[in-house]
């Protein structure tokens, strides 16, 4: 006896499970029922370290294959690649083995190779070239390491001194033990200072402290600088005045600047000279009338003759006089 | 040395049946009817069984790799750890083990006590043979059954992974990136292989269930042995052609 009710569900049941497989079958292979077989291309390294059958093959990062297998040959090892059918990897595209993580999952990364290049033939050779992996960083690593403690050794020796010298730091030491008490000392006046400062004792502290000054201050920078502006400008006359004397205008320029006048003041002074000259050698009237005694008494004389003469000419009449006064100078 | 001559006396008659059903299978479009029943009991009626026990196998297997990636790192790789074990290991096996405690265990009882209260005889003396109307449609509804129970084991596994690596403060992985590994680093061929497997187990299971219930003989006290055999023969059976399967699978 058949219940229908039951069949249907079997029915159901039968068809959801089939339906799943094919959902799971379509995400995971992408809905090809045969694999695609693609291409394969060989790859020659100097080592394929990590690599590994299956490991991606990538180009910018898209899986496009796998590796097929792995096989030494001659002084190579060799990587054949399995590339999907609808990739096409030019001819001078470069492989190279790339490290995904630090735990040895490696996959072969090609290039895209310039776009006018023709495409790689199936069984042919795509070039390679050689990355660093993590040993010869770890290498590298290892040589920075040395050359980085030789510098902090040096360091440390210049710091610390060696058994021959005094370091950087002894030095320091010795300076600051040696002169700790004026260090000390000053501090102290310092301190002392600033504290009057604070108090509001002092010039300065008041200046800090007391409005007043400050106001004052004020005030007396104003004036100073009125009486800097009248400076300023007195320093402009008297540049006014240097001008005009470089101009040679005015009593001072002409002095100055004119050779007329210099000359005439050279020839006056040489006439003054030769006059004072002949005045002291005793020459002349008045050089004699000044050096020679002779000629005061003579004069003095003279004069007394004349007051006689005078004294007698009192009726003689002035030609007379004037005879008398003749005679005796001459 | 007697119990080397039972074990190879139950393989030669568990052989002897596969061939005398399989010597009927012309016989199953005639059968459909007990066809459907045992496909019913079979696959329909394990279904909420098996949903729930795997849905919990996937949320375990994503929280202990979780918690054991929480110090390490790889938590990404939880998906495709999650996805492998139930599509080729899991899955299956946990499926198998399900039918042989609850599947085998009731073709063992029924067929064994058809045996002790004669039914058995009664059908052979009508020549109607029990191979072909109590075996045949057993086998083949497994065969039908067992890849749609096992590929429901495997999503609801896969669904119970995601949910816990997504709602477990220490895991905390989006479905989208749980599934994507997955997608990244699983093939069919590794779902279809736990299918096989599945299929192999469920077969053997029901095949030894049988042999077992009608090679009962004695009375009532019998039928509960022959189930005990049926289940525990099946359960070795199930691991030990898990590892051969797998093997010949590679």
């Amino acid at each position: 006896m058949i219940n229908m009710q039951q069949t249907a569900r079997v029915g159901l049941f039968f068809l959801l499970g089939l339906a799943l497989i094919w959902v799971t079958f379509e995400t995971l292979s992408g809905g090809k029922v045969f694999k695609d077989k693609g291409y394969q291309i060989v790859a020659g390294f100097e080592s394929l370290k990590e690599l590994k059958e299956g490991d991606d093959v990538r180009m910018a990062g898209v899986k496009i294959g796998t590796v097929a297998s792995t096989r030494l040959a001659g002084r190579r090892a060799e990587a054949v690649l399995r590339i999907d059918s609808d990739v096409k990897i030019k001819e001078d595209a470069t492989a190279s083995i790339v490290m995904s993580g630090l735990i040895g999952t490696n996959y072969i990364g090609v290039d895209l190779g310039s776009a006018g290049a023709g495409d790689l033939r199936p069984g042919a050779e795509i070039h390679t070239k050689v990355t660093p992996d993590i040993n010869s960083v770890m290498t590298q690593l290892g040589s920075l390491g040395a050359k980085l403690e030789d510098t902090l050794g040096s360091l440390g020796t210049a710091m610390n001194g060696n058994g021959k010298g005094p370091g950087l730091l002894q030095k320091i030491d010795k300076l600051v033990s040696d002169n700790g008490e004026n260090v000390t000392a000053t501090m102290a006046n310092v301190r002392q200072v600033s504290e009057k400062l604070n108090k509001g004792e002092g010039t300065l502290g008041k200046l800090i402290n007391d409005p007043k000054l400050h106001d004052d201050l004020v005030a007396s920078v104003a004036e100073i600088k009125s009486t800097a502006t009248e400076a300023r400008n007195f320093v402009a006359d008297a540049q006014n005045i240097v001008d005009q004397v470089k101009a040679g205008r005015g009593t001072l320029g002409a002095l100055v600047y004119d050779d007329t006048t210099g000359n005439n003041i050279k020839v006056t002074a040489a006439n003054l000279r030769s006059v004072s000259d002949k005045l002291a050698r005793g020459e002349g009237t008045l050089g004699k009338l000044i050096n020679d005694d002779s000629t005061l008494r003579d004069a003095q004389a003279v004069m007394k003759k004349a007051n006689t003469a005078l004294d007698g000419l009192g009726d003689s009449g002035p030609i007379t006089a004037v005879g008398i006064v003749a005679k005796s100078l001459f | 040395m007697k119990q080397l001559i039972q074990i190879l006396e139950g393989l030669g008659s568990t052989l002897q049946l596969l061939m005398r059903a399989a010597s009927y299978a012309g016989t199953l479009p005639r059968q459909i009817g007990r066809f459907v029943e045992q496909c019913y009991t079979i696959g329909y009626t394990t279904l909420p069984i098996v949903a729930i026990l795997s849905f919990f196998i996937g949320s375990v297997l994503a929280l202990q790799s979780g918690h054991a990636a929480e110090n390490f790192g790889p938590k990404q790789f939880i998906g495709l750890l999650v996805g492998l074990s139930m599509a080729a290991e899991l899955g299956p096996v946990m499926v198998a083990v399900l039918l042989a405690g609850r599947v085998g265990s009731a073709i063992a009882a029924e067929l064994a006590s058809m045996k002790v209260y004669q039914e058995i005889d009664a059908l052979e003396t009508m020549n109607i043979p029990p191979a072909r109307i109590l075996v045949l449609p057993r086998l083949a509804a497994i065969l039908v059954m067992m890849p749609v129970l096992t590929i429901i084991a495997d999503l609801v596994g896969w669904f119970g992974g995601a949910i816990v690596a997504k709602y477990t403060h220490f895991i905390s992985i989006e479905p989208e990136s749980y599934f994507a590994t997955m997608r990244q680093y699983m093939e069919f061929r590794d779902v279809w292989n736990g299918l096989v497997k599945a299929e192999v187990f469920g077969f053997v299971i029901v095949l030894v269930s049988c042999n077992i219930g009608l090679n009962t003989r004695g009375g009532p006290r019998e039928i509960g042995a022959s189930v005990t055999r049926a289940v525990v023969v099946s359960l070795i059976l199930i691991l030990v052609l898990d590892y051969f399967v797998t093997k010949a699978l590679m």
